[in-house]
């Protein structure tokens, strides 16, 4: 496989799984607010600081009103925006357009048929009235798109490709998620009696990552601080956990690079290596300094990335 | 009697960005034939990147370089050695009678096959308006006709540099009568052609001992066919016929053919290019 | 038995001046149109409608889609496909398959002869100039032996049916012909939405395109190789015919890349994959000659790989077509056919050629002046449709214009007789109605070492404003699918 396209194919899986956290965050946070048991989390403001945060654009004025109908622009539809989600489709189809002889025509229609409904959605009818039903239909598409890539695709080269970048971009969204409910979970102190350890934005925050259903079966018990975190960081079944992602990067980067030799320079030794240091963690550790564990994590995420770039797509 | 020839040839590019990855192709090694002899090729360079050797697209020895890694200035140097046989531009036999030579240029067969040598190039194009008087006069020979052209060409230009460069087309070299080898040798090549003489641009060495006109820099020649003759050299910028002072490199249609150094470069930005050459010969 | 007069064909309207393909000058249904008219009329104009909406969708969906460059944004349109099909006889397809063979023999043979002895020139059957005022000859390629002889590996014959009921040749493609991807995706459409009409029929498929491609350019591969490796190159996916490019890469199974995917090392060419650089032998391109190399032509091409031409000079890699064939599409060449091929062959050409006046010859350039009202009037060297002018088109002030530019630069026009391109009953979307249009067709000729392949089919064009003559996509036009039916 040429370099450039698996470049464009990995990237292809980072917008899908992107678009979709994206969609799934404005539709959860915005939704869950209206009804939310304490004040500040109810608030309109709350919200759409939230929403910034996630995005990687943190307002850092609190007297500053932000405009609800600007914030889900940018967001939705802004062009101007790197990440907007009509961005992150347009990147999507582009990296599919390029790589269109190695995937199948079902995959390539799927994308398209989501680009054609991305790019023709009113952007004026979204920011009024559309917000849930095109966030549902995003994180519909995706599901499809994630349905064909495994279905219609040869489980090889091409797929392990594209599985490491929907993982890589997986643990990446749901990093960022985590750090900013935690933020939320912080900021929402104190009404209502509300402590942080059992905080409404742990469910949002599962709700966020579609892992709310699977967490209450396992744990019988309403999310606090610690089990959410175990659950969405350590738990190698839930299917969302950074420690899946780090399992699934790890078996698809095998795919490339099958050797089991001792090479410490390779993304496959790198790989193993962020993963093992997770397998044996207490989830105690990482809540002691919660921000530590962010930044490293998308350190070496980033690093796993810039490796793979190095190795396998250097062009 | 022959000379051993010494020629060293550098360069060095600079450029306002720094560059991720470029490609260059040489055309400066000189050529083997049968009045050059190469002895030895050695080229350097300062990011000791690998150097290959190809030809070009008219079968010339090309030397290539690829740079993968971020730089800002590199420099080359190279240096050749050969054997330069002496060249007697009158030995040959000439037709019995003029006429017969120029009849014999005028066949289809004989334009056919010097079409590309014939052909009217971008840098070879006359102007209309100001079409320089040059007529072929069928009452002498066909190569004193030719070292008639070598020497108006010589007085109807003036040698300066700085005037015009690797892009200036004719119709500016003659306005303003000025220009460098390439523009005397485009000029003479652009008046053989249009006269139905197949002629070439030739690009190499000029071994300076003497005082002429190349500025340490490549030169550029031409080299008429005459049916009676062969391909013989002539040096407009100088008024000379070609002889064992000259070193050739390559030939083409024109400039474009045998532009020593090309440069495929990914940066933006402009870049400074410095080159300087010098032969030295010694009596074998 | 429906109805003759169904109702989709209520309000056709016959020109008895022109040639229609499925009605004869009486008005009734040719032969073997009957069946397929029969079927067709069993669907209200109201079916007509959903169908071809379906069908557009299809397409769209599919991304088989060109790009418009509009001021603000690109539009993606599809190129317009008409559910009507176009049937060719197999005596009919014999006819144009063995002369659209002849025709690519000869050019071929043409350019190996421009590109070394260039007997036919100093024989005086085409003039000089035809190669020293082109700018679609190569130096470069003098004296080069490209793999197995061949330099126009891929030909596109364009060929319209006349109101005489003859096939003529408008043009031969033998640079990069594009179009081919239609012709399958055609196809595939009309089965989408009326199976049902194959079954009345037999015809031949045009799907195996893309592995006969496959096969012939093995033929071709650089001496001493054994399994060679075959791919195809785009300008990228912003070039209006990247599907294309990505279905041929797809459909014969081998990689798509564009110049920056490649390198050349020690004149041979290596593609950049995920397991370091993999030896390329044979490139199928779909890039002009002067991108190719920006070492050999045009130095600013960002498109092409440094040092390809010295590989390809130097026997390592095979490029289809082969770099210089430019020369030979070129329109003056086209008006001496008939002679390329008597003086190769030694045969008189299959398919007639369109008589052309060269306004490069003094007699004829005054008989075209005279007469810009009655000619078409083509520049030689632009394709796509472009500069082309239809005498009883013109107005008087546009006549004296085309006299202007013709005077100007005479060598770069040819005038041809307006030819009476057929029509063919088509649907009308703004309408909601089967009108005549006027169609032409694209015929894919491959050769290899021996060995040649016709794409059974080709594109039908459809000029789909109401008189217009001009089918090129980018010009308007739509397309057909195309049966050409076994002998039975």
């Amino acid at each position: 496989m040429l370099s450039r396209v698996a470049d464009n194919l990995f990237w292809m899986g980072r917008y899908i799984e992107r678009s979709e956290h994206m969609a799934r965050y404005l539709n959860v946070n915005y939704f869950s607010s209206l009804d939310a048991p304490n004040q500040i989390s109810q608030s309109r403001q709350f919200v759409l600081k939230s929403i910034m945060f996630m995005a990687g654009e943190p307002e850092s004025d609190a007297e500053q009103k932000l405009k609800e109908e600007e914030v889900l622009f940018r967001i939705g539809f802004d062009t101007k925006y790197p990440s907007s989600i009509l961005n992150n489709v347009k990147n999507a189809r582009e990296n599919a357009n390029s790589a269109r002889d190695l995937i199948s025509t079902e995959l390539y229609e799927a994308i398209n048929k989501f680009y054609h409904f991305v790019s023709s959605y009113s952007a004026e009818a979204f920011v009024k009235n559309g917000l849930h039903d095109f966030t549902t239909h995003v994180t519909e598409m995706t599901a499809i798109l994630r349905g064909k890539i495994r279905g219609t695709l040869l489980h090889n080269e091409v797929y392990a490709i594209i599985m490491l970048g929907v993982n890589i971009e997986r643990a990446t969204q749901i990093i960022r998620i985590i750090n900013a409910k935690y933020h939320d979970a912080l900021k929402a102190q104190g009404s209502y009696g509300d402590k942080f350890s059992n905080s409404y934005e742990w469910s949002t925050l599962l709700k966020c990552a579609e892992s709310y259903d699977m967490m209450r079966r396992f744990y019988k018990k309403t999310p606090t601080s610690i089990s959410t975190l175990e659950f969405l960081i350590l738990n190698p079944n839930c299917p969302r956990s950074v420690m899946n992602c780090l399992n699934q990067v790890y078996n698809n980067i095998k795919v490339l690079d099958p050797d089991y030799r001792y090479n410490r320079t390779s993304t496959a030794f790198l790989v193993g290596r962020v993963r093992a240091e997770f397998q044996y963690k207490y989830i105690e550790e990482i809540e002691n300094d919660i921000q530590a564990f962010i930044s490293d994590i998308l350190d070496n995420l980033g690093e796993i990335s810039k490796k793979m770039q190095r190795e396998f797509f250097n062009y | 009697m022959a000379l051993d020839y010494s020629i060293n040839y550098k360069a060095e590019n600079d450029y306002q960005n720094s560059v991720d990855e470029a490609h260059w192709q040489f055309l400066i090694v000189p050529e083997q034939n049968s009045t050059q002899q190469l002895l030895s090729v050695d080229f350097r360079n300062s990011l000791g990147l690998e150097k290959s050797y190809s030809i070009n697209g008219f079968g010339f020895r090309t030397i290539r370089l690829h740079a993968t890694k971020k730089f800002g200035k590199i420099s080359f140097e190279a240096s050749f050695k050969l054997i330069k046989k002496d060249i007697n531009p009158f030995d040959f036999d000439a037709f019995p009678a003029v006429e017969e030579e120029y009849q014999y240029i005028k066949t289809l067969d004989f334009q056919v096959d010097f079409e590309p040598f014939l052909k009217t190039t971008r840098f070879t194009r006359l102007p209309e308006a100001h079409l320089p008087g040059f007529q072929l006069d069928q009452s002498i020979s066909l190569f004193e006709n030719l070292q008639q052209l070598n020497e108006w060409t010589f007085k109807f230009l003036n040698f300066e540099t700085g005037v015009t460069d690797v892009n200036t087309e004719l119709d500016e070299v003659i306005r303003n009568r000025k220009g460098v080898c390439q523009d005397f040798t485009h000029l003479f090549c652009a008046l053989a052609r249009q006269n139905g003489v197949p002629v070439r641009y030739v690009s190499g060495y000029l071994h300076q001992g003497n005082g002429y006109f190349g500025d340490s820099q490549m030169h550029a020649w031409a080299e008429a066919f005459m049916p009676s003759a062969g391909w013989i050299g002539f040096d407009p910028t100088n008024n000379l016929l070609v002889n064992s002072n000259y070193i050739k490199v390559s030939h083409g249609k024109d400039y474009r053919d045998c532009s020593p150094l090309k440069g495929v470069v990914y940066s933006e930005g402009a870049n400074e290019t410095k080159y300087s050459v010098e032969v030295s010969a010694q009596q074998q | 038995m429906p109805n003759i007069e169904s109702q989709i064909f209520s309000s056709y309207q016959r020109n008895p001046l022109l040639h229609d393909e499925i009605f004869d000058q009486e008005g009734q249904v040719k032969a073997i149109y009957q069946k397929l008219f029969n079927l067709y009329g069993e669907h209200s104009i109201e079916d007509y409608i959903q169908l071809n909406n379906k069908a557009k969708s299809s397409f769209f969906n599919q991304g088989i889609t060109f790009q418009v460059y509009g001021k603000k944004e690109t539009q993606e349109k599809i190129f317009p496909f008409d559910l009507f099909p176009r049937i060719i006889d197999s005596q009919e397809w014999e006819t144009i398959e063995s002369g659209v063979i002849q025709r690519s023999r000869a050019l071929n043979l043409f350019l190996s002869d421009l590109y070394h002895e260039k007997k036919i020139i100093k024989q005086g059957v085409v003039p000089l100039e035809l190669i020293s005022s082109s700018a679609n000859y190569l130096h470069q390629m003098l004296g080069i032996d490209p793999p197995g002889g061949i330099y126009n590996h891929i030909s596109g014959t364009d060929i319209i049916k006349h109101n005489d009921g003859n096939w003529y040749v408008l043009e031969d493609n033998i640079r990069c012909p594009s179009g081919v991807s239609y012709v399958i995706c055609n196809r595939t459409a009309l089965k989408r939405a009326l199976f049902g009409v194959f079954n009345h029929y037999q015809t031949h498929t045009v799907t195996d395109y893309a592995e006969n491609l496959l096969d012939l350019l093995e033929t071709v591969k650089p001496h001493g190789v054994d399994q060679p490796n075959c791919i195809v190159i785009t300008p990228g996916m912003y070039n209006s015919a990247f599907y294309e490019h990505s279905y041929l890469a797809k459909t014969m199974g081998v990689e798509l890349v564009e110049g920056r995917d490649l390198f050349v090392e020690n004149d041979f060419v290596y593609m950049k994959t995920i397991k370091g650089p993999q030896r390329v032998d044979i490139i199928y391109r779909r890039i002009d000659d002067l991108f190719l190399d920006p070492l050999e032509f045009r130095e600013d091409s960002t498109l092409g790989v440094p040092g390809l031409f010295a590989a390809y000079k130097k026997g390592n890699v095979t490029l289809a077509n082969a770099p210089g064939t430019g020369v030979a599409d070129d329109k003056a060449v086209y008006t001496y056919m008939p002679e390329i091929i008597k003086y190769y062959l030694g045969e008189d050409p299959i398919l007639s050629n369109v008589y052309t006046y060269h306004c490069s010859r003094p007699q004829e350039l005054k008989y075209v002046l005279e007469n810009v009202d009655k000619l078409v009037i083509k520049p030689v060297d632009e394709a796509g449709g472009y500069g082309i002018s239809i005498g009883n088109k013109l107005t008087k002030k546009e006549i004296n214009e085309r006299k202007k530019q013709v005077k100007e630069d005479p060598r770069k026009y040819v005038a041809q007789p307006i030819m009476s391109l057929s029509v063919h009953p088509t649907y009308i979307d703004e309408n909601h109605s089967f009108e005549q249009r006027h169609v032409d067709l694209r015929t894919f000729t491959i050769l290899g070492k021996d060995k040649e392949f016709v794409l059974k089919g080709g594109l039908t064009r459809v000029a789909l404003q109401k008189g217009n003559l001009i089918v090129n996509s980018s010009q308007g036009g739509g397309s057909k699918d195309t049966w050409v039916l076994k002998n039975q």
